[in-house]
């Protein structure tokens, strides 16, 4: 029972569950309000939404000039069927978390995941022994040895002690937040409901350090931070998803996003760009619609674990240009039939100008639903 | 050497097989003794490494056990002890369970408690998988958290009809949705999400233990201390009362359990091998008499002393094999069938949750089969030591064998007071202090008592008699029995040990049961004072507990004069013991607080310290004993109120109901030191003649099946129809012992009619008839027997008061007054009087039948 979900994976398994799975018939009707942002308390969390994350991807340099990537995840969802219980240990909500490192000279994925119950009381000033907790008043979730805060002065730090890995990172940012969508909502399928609040942190400058199997590295570099939260989002024919989001090296942060049938046609679509010279608006400069966007695969990897398929080079169109997306490394799937059953890729990736084969941005690109359809619920 | 073994081989075909194929009766019953005493002791013996075996692999299931559990001396654990060890270095996974009882309404309407258990699903797969919910086909997954799913384990599947699953949470029914399975074996176990139970029970921010998967290598006494020190320095959590509880320590509290009552029954195991050696004696003594004949014309032919010898070592070896042979099926067979139906306590209740399998062992059966035969050797020692000393053509002239082939312990001057001696050695090894918990100075006390007292016999004869020859010189017949015992105290020592034994042992038991009986309805009379209990579930950590509300109603009922309540914990001293019971109830009478309500105590009760830091309290002769908490003495309860109150012994009290022990408080003093008000039985006393039996009926009609009321005669009644039932099976063991003891009676007899067959022809040559003789024979059993049942209770009485005032104390921490049921011991030595006499009768009139005409041709 591990967590080895990714994110739209837990959100795909919270959706997908019809309501009468879920225990208690008598919930309340749960929607999300469309409402404007407040910062800093929408940096905190929202247990009132079934779902939601703070997503951390980018990449890193150690002192000799080795490339890494990294990605660092923690969740939260919303137990309904435990919503009526006020014990300390009731799992109103539960907190996932996820990393990985890959080590791309090294030709090394290296991931680590946890899960745990949080009884979702609004927050005191968190005693220093809680286990786990996501508070609302800002940035800061804690799971046995794993912790995001952002702190007094917007910076985030994130520490990980599990297994062979470790990490000690702070991300500063350069720039503004950037608001998805329409100024944070986010449409996510044809039907209104469909949305989330989607807000993101791009070029954060990353320093400190982590650690593989005990070989520890001295790291810089830059990253890319989401938090989204929603309540309904996922349309009953999806079975999976792609989704980039990558630092351009000239300060510019592009974002791109389609949810799948299962005969591969993109059911919604989405996504945005800012230019570096926009980069103190928390507005895009474009936000595409859901027929602006196409992925075109051009290149394959079969797993040799799992057998699944991924594409891992990417054309994609959208309204700011024709880009090539192409992984540092290709086995950068997630394995997680023992405990969740679901499967799934994730991984550092370079970006291209088509017809150009100088790289102008790295980022992350996440695919799932390539393996079986995801088992929900 | 294998072909003198063959030789002797030949010897015993020859000889010695038709022997046993004439007396089949005889030999058997030698067998059959062996056979109880090595069936009995192995089977306890497999019983409990069965059910020892079955609790660690339990425990050790698959990979599945966790290293280490943190527990607290009370079984409630704050729960914040679980984030703290949780991020803890030597911490490699923690997973929370609270655990508890509660009342359920099974398949066939019956109300039974069964386990219910709330668990992290998130974290037990890495600690314990075996207690792993496993989902439905179509639950959903987050089901695993849900307020109202719950999972079932084999044993609750089997014992609930499908659909939901009931509850007793206080006085409420609670309908549980069934939501999958869990794997873990043992008894009906149910599953919930950890954050569900407690909101169920109203537990917040309790749970019982943290199980642990630990850094290899980590010191858990080091680690514990560590947590203790932090939490105590942040003054939390009651850091005094937490404790680390190894795998191990499960294993050595069950075994600690149980121990008292296996080392029991496997002494008792013994005394029935050791009476099986006594016939083997017996049988081979009678049968080596009759064949003196043929013995001293093959020692004529030529077999020398030496291989005599080795014949009747071989035949009681041989008698010894088969015995334990059979013992070892019989062992198997008792071990299996106990597990089967009774299970690995024997209905003991000490291992509750565990279904054992036989552990069957080749080691143990080679190892009772060796002591079956060594006490057949044992028993056959003496006959063969006489025929390797008998003188051939002296026997074959029919020279009887020196003491009528019973005794040739001729008593040399010391052996005289060697059973004198071994009587006061018996009394010293009575006073010893048990070892290990264990009454080991009196048990051999117990032996020497009985051995000395039989070797004391032909002391007691020789002391006894003259003062009866002297009445009795006018009646030739009585004169000629009392003067036979007289001159020949040692046949009588030997043809009566068996008798002496096995009838000191009834005496004994039927005393100690006596007064164990009378000790019981004392203590049921006073701990049952009113007239109706009323309870919700058994059980310290019990859902169902009497709300309030039903406290109120119930004590504003009219005919209810009192209705005083009771609280039930458990408290664990020492994580290798088994915990203790911690009743809190008014202890402090109404009217004048200086004085304590009345316990059954032992022994006189100090006064309540005055001051208010020193909490009084009672202990039950358990706790008295294995925490040396004798009146006056200060004990520490962690978890009972803050670390720095100490709680005052003011009175040791009996407690026959809780073995493990029990500590009595004042409810005030409870309710002041935990906040707790919980109530787990109300004692109701009624106005004058209101019927009992109408407000039972009145309290169930309105509250249906969620209370169970009793009156106190029902619980007399039932308490003392269990303590009956649990030991008939003595009665049946005296009348066994005893029937063994008259077997040797008839042996000897039969043994003393062939050798005094001279003595008798002389008799009917000067005029006895044949019915004078036999009614001699009769009169001298029934004077053997008379001594015999004379000495028989004496012992019995003295050994009864070593299984009363140490061997009880000892083993199972209570005592008990002496009361002595002299009818049924009347009863008992008369019974053993006349039935030696009929069997001295019986015997000799079969030994005259064959052997009178030939007797009188000898004389011829």
């Amino acid at each position: 029972m591990d967590a080895r979900w990714s994110r739209r994976l837990v959100l795909g398994a919270l959706l997908a569950a019809p309501p009468w799975l879920h225990g208690g018939a008598t919930q309340p009707p749960y929607t999300l309000e469309r409402r404007a942002l407040r910062f800093p308390a929408d940096h905190g969390s929202h247990p009132d939404s079934r779902t939601e994350w703070w997503y951390m991807t980018g990449w890193l340099r150690d002192t000799q000039g080795q490339l890494l990537g990294f990605q660092i995840t923690f969740f939260r969802s919303r137990v309904d069927g435990a919503q009526r219980l006020s014990s300390r240990l009731a799992a109103r909500q539960l907190l996932f978390a996820h990393a990985a490192i890959t080590d791309v000279t090294a030709r090394r994925f290296v991931h680590e995941q946890a899960m745990t119950r949080w009884n979702g009381r609004p927050d005191a000033e968190p005693p220093a022994n809680e286990r786990a907790f996501a508070r609302q008043a800002d940035t800061h979730v804690r799971l046995p040895g794993w912790t995001l805060r952002r702190n007094e002065r917007g910076v985030y730090e994130t520490r990980l002690q599990q297994g062979d890995l470790s990490m000690v990172l702070q991300a500063q940012p350069s720039q503004a937040l950037l608001l998805q969508g329409e100024a944070g909502w986010s449409r996510k399928g044809p039907d209104a409901s469909q949305a989330s609040f989607y807000y993101s942190q791009p070029q954060l400058a990353v320093e400190g350090r982590v650690s593989i199997a005990g070989q520890m590295h001295q790291v810089r570099g830059r990253a890319w931070l989401d938090h989204e939260w929603s309540e309904a989002l996922l349309h009953p024919q999806a079975v999976g998803w792609d989704w980039i989001g990558i630092n351009l090296h000239d300060g510019s942060a592009l974002t791109a996003f389609r949810l799948r049938r299962a005969d591969g046609t993109a059911l919604w679509a989405g996504g945005s760009f800012r230019s570096a010279g926009s980069s103190s608006s928390q507005t895009p400069d474009q936000v595409f619609g859901p027929s602006e966007v196409a992925f075109l695969p051009q290149r394959h990897w079969s797993s040799p674990t799992t057998g699944i398929r991924y594409p891992v080079d990417w054309q994609i169109q959208t309204p700011a240009g024709v880009f090539r997306v192409k992984t540092l490394l290709d086995a950068q799937e997630l394995d997680s039939r023992p405990t969740t059953g679901a499967i799934y890729w994730e991984g550092l990736c370079e970006l291209y100008l088509t017809g150009n084969d100088k790289p102008v941005g790295l980022g992350y690109l996440e695919m799932t639903g390539y393996g079986e359809r995801i088992r929900l619920g | 050497m294998t072909a003198a073994l063959g030789r002797l081989w030949r010897l015993w075909w020859a000889f010695s097989w038709p022997e046993v194929r004439h007396h089949p009766w005889r030999h058997g019953v030698a067998v059959l003794a062996v056979m109880l005493g090595v069936g009995l002791a192995l089977s306890v013996h497999w019983i409990n490494a069965s059910a020892l075996a079955e609790f660690s692999s339990a425990v050790r299931s698959a990979n599945g056990e966790p290293d280490a559990q943190l527990r607290h001396a009370t079984d409630r654990l704050d729960d914040r002890w679980w984030d703290r060890v949780a991020t803890d270095p030597a911490v490699q996974a923690a997973s929370p369970v609270l655990e508890a009882q509660a009342m359920t309404w099974t398949a066939n309407g019956q109300r039974q408690s069964v386990r219910l258990w709330g668990v992290d699903a998130l974290t037990l797969a890495s600690v314990q998988p075996g207690l792993m919910p496993r989902l439905m086909e179509d639950a959903g997954r987050l089901d695993l958290f849900a307020a109202d799913a719950v999972f079932l384990n084999p044993a609750a599947q089997a014992l609930f009809a499908d659909g939901p699953v009931n509850v007793q949470v206080g006085m409420e029914r609670v309908a549980l949705r069934r939501a999958g399975t869990v794997g873990q074996a043992g008894g009906p176990l149910l599953v919930m999400d950890v954050g569900a139970l407690q909101h169920l029970l109203g537990l917040d921010g309790l749970i019982s233990r943290v199980d642990l998967r630990l850094r290899a290598g980590t010191d858990t006494r080091a680690l514990i201390a560590q947590w203790r020190a932090q939490a105590a320095t942040n003054g939390q959590w009651q850091a005094e009362a937490v404790m680390l509880v190894l795998p191990d320590d499960g294993g050595a509290r069950l075994s600690q359990v149980s121990r008292a009552y296996r080392v029991n029954l496997t002494v008792l195991a013994l005394v029935a091998l050791f009476t099986g050696a006594f016939l083997v004696f017996s049988v081979l003594s009678l049968s080596v008499t009759q064949r003196l004949p043929g013995m001293a014309l093959l020692g004529v032919l030529g077999l020398d002393a030496r291989d005599r010898q080795r014949l009747v070592w071989l035949e009681s070896v041989l008698l010894g094999a088969v015995g334990s042979l059979l013992g070892v099926a019989l062992g198997t067979a008792l071990a299996w069938s106990a597990l089967r139906w009774l299970g690995g306590d024997l209905g003991g209740g000490f291992f509750d949750g565990v279904s054992p399998r036989l552990q069957w062992r080749t080691i143990d059966a080679v190892g009772y089969t060796t002591l079956g035969v060594a006490a057949a050797v044992l028993g056959g020692w003496w006959p063969a030591r006489w025929v390797r000393g008998m003188a051939p053509a002296q026997a074959l002239k029919g020279v009887p064998l020196r003491g009528a082939g019973l005794v040739s312990a001729s008593p040399r001057g010391g052996a005289l007071w060697a059973g004198p001696l071994l009587l006061l050695v018996g009394a010293g090894l009575s006073l010893l202090p048990p070892v290990h918990g264990l009454p080991l100075g009196a048990y051999l006390g117990i032996a020497a008592l009985l051995v000395g007292g039989i070797l004391t016999l032909p002391l007691i004869a020789g002391l006894a008699l003259p003062a009866c020859s002297d009445r009795l010189h006018t009646q030739a017949l009585a004169l000629l029995a009392v003067e036979r015992a007289r001159r020949f105290p040692d046949a009588v020592a030997v043809a009566t040990s068996g008798v002496v034994a096995s009838l000191a042992l009834s005496v004994a038991l039927t005393v100690m049961v006596g007064s164990f009986r009378q000790s019981m309805t004392a203590w049921l009379d006073a701990v049952l004072p009113a007239d109706l209990y009323v309870r919700a579930g058994a059980g310290p950590q019990q859902a169902a507990i009497l709300t309030p509300a039903f406290i109120r109603e119930v004590q504003a009922m009219p005919a209810v004069v009192s209705a005083v309540p009771q609280r039930q914990r458990s408290v664990w001293l020492d994580p290798r013991q088994p915990a203790i019971t911690l009743l809190a109830r008014p202890l402090r009478s109404a009217s004048d607080p200086s004085m304590p309500v009345l316990l059954p105590l032992v022994g006189p009760a100090l006064a309540w310290p005055a001051s208010p830091d020193a909490v009084p309290i009672f202990v039950s002769e358990a706790v008295a004993d294995r925490f040396d908490a004798r009146p006056g003495r200060t004990l520490a309860l962690p978890g009972i109120g803050p670390p720095e109150v100490r709680f005052q012994v003011v009175g040791v009290m009996r407690d026959y109901g809780r073995q493990h022990g029990s500590i009595a408080i004042d409810e005030q003093d409870y309710l002041r030191l935990t906040g707790d008000t919980a109530v787990n039985d109300l004692a109701l006393s009624l106005q004058p003649g209101v019927s009992a039996e109408a407000l039972r009926t009145e309290l169930l009609r309105a509250h249906g099946d969620t209370i169970e009321v009793t009156s106190a005669q029902t619980i007399r009644r039932l308490s003392l129809d269990i303590f009956d039932r649990s030991f008939a099976i003595t009665v049946w063991l005296q009348g066994v012992a005893i029937g063994m003891g008259l077997l040797g009676v008839s042996a000897s007899m039969g043994a003393q009619v062939l050798a005094r067959r001279r003595e008798f022809g002389l008799l009917r040559h000067l005029g006895f008839s044949r019915q004078q003789l036999l009614r001699l024979v009769a009169a001298e059993g029934g004077v053997w027997s008379a001594l015999g049942a004379l000495a028989g209770v004496g012992l019995g009485l003295a050994v009864s008061v070593v299984l009363v005032h140490v061997v009880n104390p000892q083993s199972f921490h209570w005592t008990m007054d002496m009361h002595i049921p002299w009818d049924r011991v009347i009863w008992l030595a008369l019974s053993v009087v006349a039935a030696g006499t009929l069997t001295a009768w019986v015997s000799g009139r079969h030994a005259a039948s064959q052997q009178a005409v030939l007797v009188v041709k000898q004389e011829a």
